[in-house]
């Protein structure tokens, strides 16, 4: 079992409020990622639940046991830090030894247990070193086993491999999430990059300013950002913007008119927008296409990033960027004026709030 | 590499630059001879001159006073200059160690010399210990979340900045007779007490003043240590269920062992030089209770009459190979400290 509830949580340094009343239920088995920007209270959130941090107000429970006043240790879960916090001057071994020692459990069972872990995360033959005479990706792996040997009901995973460099921070998020497969236990994960938490998440938590702005799948926060900030966090390069006047509206069907001065006629399907209102109008990068179509828009090239497999261009339309990524290699020189069809991309609509707009264009 | 003629400033550019700054007319003065000392010397000969003055420095007032020292354990007489004083070989080095028991000062010939010893050695035992002790207990109540830490810290290393002589007043007011300290303990039907002259008392108090004046220099650099210690690990440990004492055993003390030994290897090389405020303090009595090795080299080579500047020399001789044999155990443990952090 790793059921883990979240009710009101609400975390405050001194006059400073970092968290404001975080809902959440994560599952058994279930590996939720928070992302969010620095500073959101992602870690802070995280280390709430560990029990490093006493909540200010709210209810923390796991497995439907409150453990508000349960020190870290008794909360049945177990952490890797960003920093790996392996003890330098204690052998591998005695690093994963560490904790079931404190346990007081029998030598045969650490030494089981130890090995069982070692096999499992292939640090057999470095058992007998110090976390110092290891690289970055082996210290990482390390720290996952002092988790691992505690049999914990839940991993918590703070930044665990913005430590690495990026070649092998892609080998080890494939890692983890194989053991997550493998291990079947609940994991929070903290990152700030996306691109971790579309890959890992069963479910991302989307934080901001200390409040839950969206928890969803990936692809649910993919395709229907429930608001501007969530839509302009998830995706790589980030969403465009416009700002866009609704014009002529009337039910399903919308002329907008954009900063350049032209006209874009939008189905806004259920949604009735209104008359002359002001509105932000959301598509992605890679669902822009060369070329006109009943929907077109025509911006002007300010900077091409050739790289390779795909083409981005820094793209200005009526003062306002806007970014495209093309598929494959093609040549502009800056300056020059190119048709974008909006025909194939998925349009997101967000009213003067940032709220999405639910329209199915 | 050669610079081309065409890279070098010109005349005019130079004077240019000099006349910008009052930095820069100095610099542009001293520039022209430098270039061609440097001509003359090449560029290991400049650092050596940069390196002269200092060496100067160093060679007149610690090689050649260290020099002087050894010429006068060899020779004899109250005489201090050395063309008066008679050669004597190895005659002071005997006479100190001319003893019946070590153990024993009193059959000793020289039996000041071996009473300032074991006074040294047992001040350098109780000292030492009870200055880690105090220093490492300090730090770690520093280290905590303190309401005022940095007044507490400051409180702590207040002393470090006193001068011996002032720290040896301050205590002598204290501990005197008609001193605070039984200004305080008579409301509670204490007789008042002359600390300072019974033996045993004036002993500790000479190890208490000096661990009063010297803590704080030793709590800072353990206090250093302890902040360098990441915090992570504690909370690894919280997370492990590790109770406190373990993570003191387990963590904190490891971690802290190289700065603990640079801290006890200092401590130590301090307390046998114990002098200054004990000697303001007591003066080494009553009798010869708090009577140290320097005190003993000092009055020996300048206030005793006959004055005896030779075995003064030669027990100071004695007294640097030990403070050499320290100095070489603190490079040695502070090498494998450094070798160990690579490591890490």
């Amino acid at each position: 079992m790793g059921q883990i509830k979240l009710s009101n949580v609400k975390k405050s340094f001194g006059a400073i409020d970092v968290l404001h009343g975080i809902d959440l239920d994560i599952r058994d088995g279930e590996l939720v990622v928070f992302v969010g920007p620095s500073g959101c209270g992602k870690s802070t959130l995280l280390r709430a639940i560990a029990g490093l941090e006493k909540i200010t107000s709210g209810d923390i429970e796991i497995d439907g046991r409150n453990v508000n006043s349960v020190t870290a240790a008794d909360r049945g879960l177990a952490m890797v830090f960003q920093s790996y916090a392996l003890y330098p001057h204690m052998s591998v071994r005695q690093n994963l030894a560490f904790g079931l020692e404190n346990a007081r459990m029998p030598k045969a069972e650490i030494d089981k247990r130890i090995m069982e872990a070692a096999r499992m995360l292939e640090i057999e033959p470095y058992l007998k070193r110090r976390p110092g005479q290891l690289s970055g990706g082996q210290r990482q792996r390390v720290a996952i086993g002092r988790a691992i040997v505690r049999s914990p009901v839940g991993f918590l995973l703070d930044e665990p491999l913005s430590n690495l460099d990026a070649e092998l921070r892609v080998s080890t998020r494939a890692e983890l999430a194989a053991l997550h497969a493998r291990l079947k236990a609940t994991m929070i994960y903290v990152t700030h990059d996306q691109v971790e938490a579309m890959t890992l998440a069963d479910r991302i938590v989307v934080l901001r300013s200390g409040r839950i702005e969206q928890v969803g799948t990936p692809l649910e926060l993919y395709n229907t950002p429930g608001n501007r900030f969530v839509a302009g966090f998830i995706g790589a390069p980030h969403m465009n913007f416009l700002q866009a006047a609704v014009e002529n509206a009337r039910p399903g069907h919308a002329v907008l008119s954009l900063p350049d001065g032209s006209r874009l006629e939008v189905d806004a399907g259920r949604q009735v927008l209104q008359q002359g209102a002001a509105l932000t109008l959301g598509v992605r990068p890679q669902h822009l296409t060369l070329g006109k179509g009943n929907r077109s828009l025509r911006a002007t090239v300010r900077m091409i990033e050739a790289l390779g497999s795909e083409t981005v261009l820094h793209t200005e339309l009526g003062g306002q960027k806007l970014l495209v990524v093309l598929p494959g290699q093609h040549r502009f020189s800056p300056g020059s004026e190119i048709d974008l069809s909006l025909d194939a991309a998925p349009l997101h609509f967000f009213d003067e709030k940032g709220l999405r707009l639910e329209t199915s264009v | 590499m050669t610079v081309s003629n065409a890279d070098k400033p010109t005349l005019p550019e130079r004077l240019g630059t000099i006349v910008k700054t009052p930095v820069g007319v100095v610099m542009g003065l001293i520039d022209a001879p430098m270039r061609a000392l440097q001509r003359l010397t090449g560029l290991s000969g400049m650092a050596l001159f940069f390196l002269a003055p200092n060496m100067l420095i160093f060679g007149i007032f610690v090689l050649l006073p260290l020099g002087i020292n050894v010429v006068y354990s060899v020779t004899g007489g109250s005489a201090l200059f050395l063309p008066e004083r008679t050669y004597v070989g190895g005659d002071q080095y005997a006479r100190l160690f001319d003893c019946g028991n070590y153990l024993d000062a009193l059959t000793c010939q020289e039996d000041a010399f071996w009473t300032a010893v074991g006074n040294t050695f047992w001040f350098v035992v109780l000292q030492v210990t009870f200055m880690i002790l105090a220093a490492l207990v300090t730090a770690l109540i520093l280290n905590r979340n303190l309401a005022a830490r940095s007044f507490w810290r400051a409180v702590f290393f207040f002393p470090v900045l006193l001068s011996p002589v002032v720290v040896g007043l301050i205590w002598r007011w204290i501990l005197q007779r008609q001193g605070l300290l039984n200004f305080i303990l008579y409301p509670f039907g204490m007789e008042p007490y002359n600390w300072l002259t019974d033996r045993d008392w004036s002993f500790m108090a000479a190890v208490g003043v000096s661990l009063w004046a010297h803590m704080g220099f030793y709590t800072l650099i353990l206090l250093a240590g302890l902040q360098a210690i990441p915090k992570d690990l504690y909370e690894a440990a919280a997370m492990d269920g590790t109770r406190p004492g373990r993570v003191f055993w387990r963590i904190t003390l490891p971690l802290l062992a190289p700065n603990l030994i640079v801290v006890i290897v200092l401590a130590l090389i301090r307390a046998v030089q114990v002098f200054d405020e004990v000697y303001i303090l007591t003066g080494g009595g009553p009798g010869t209770s708090t009577l140290f090795l320097t005190q003993y080299i000092y009055e020996t080579g300048f206030v005793s009459q006959p004055r005896n500047p030779g075995l003064a020399a030669a027990a100071s001789i004695l007294m640097g190979l030990v403070l050499v044999v320290l100095t070489l155990l603190q490079l040695g443990l502070g090498k494998r400290g450094e070798n160990k952090g690579k490591r890490r």
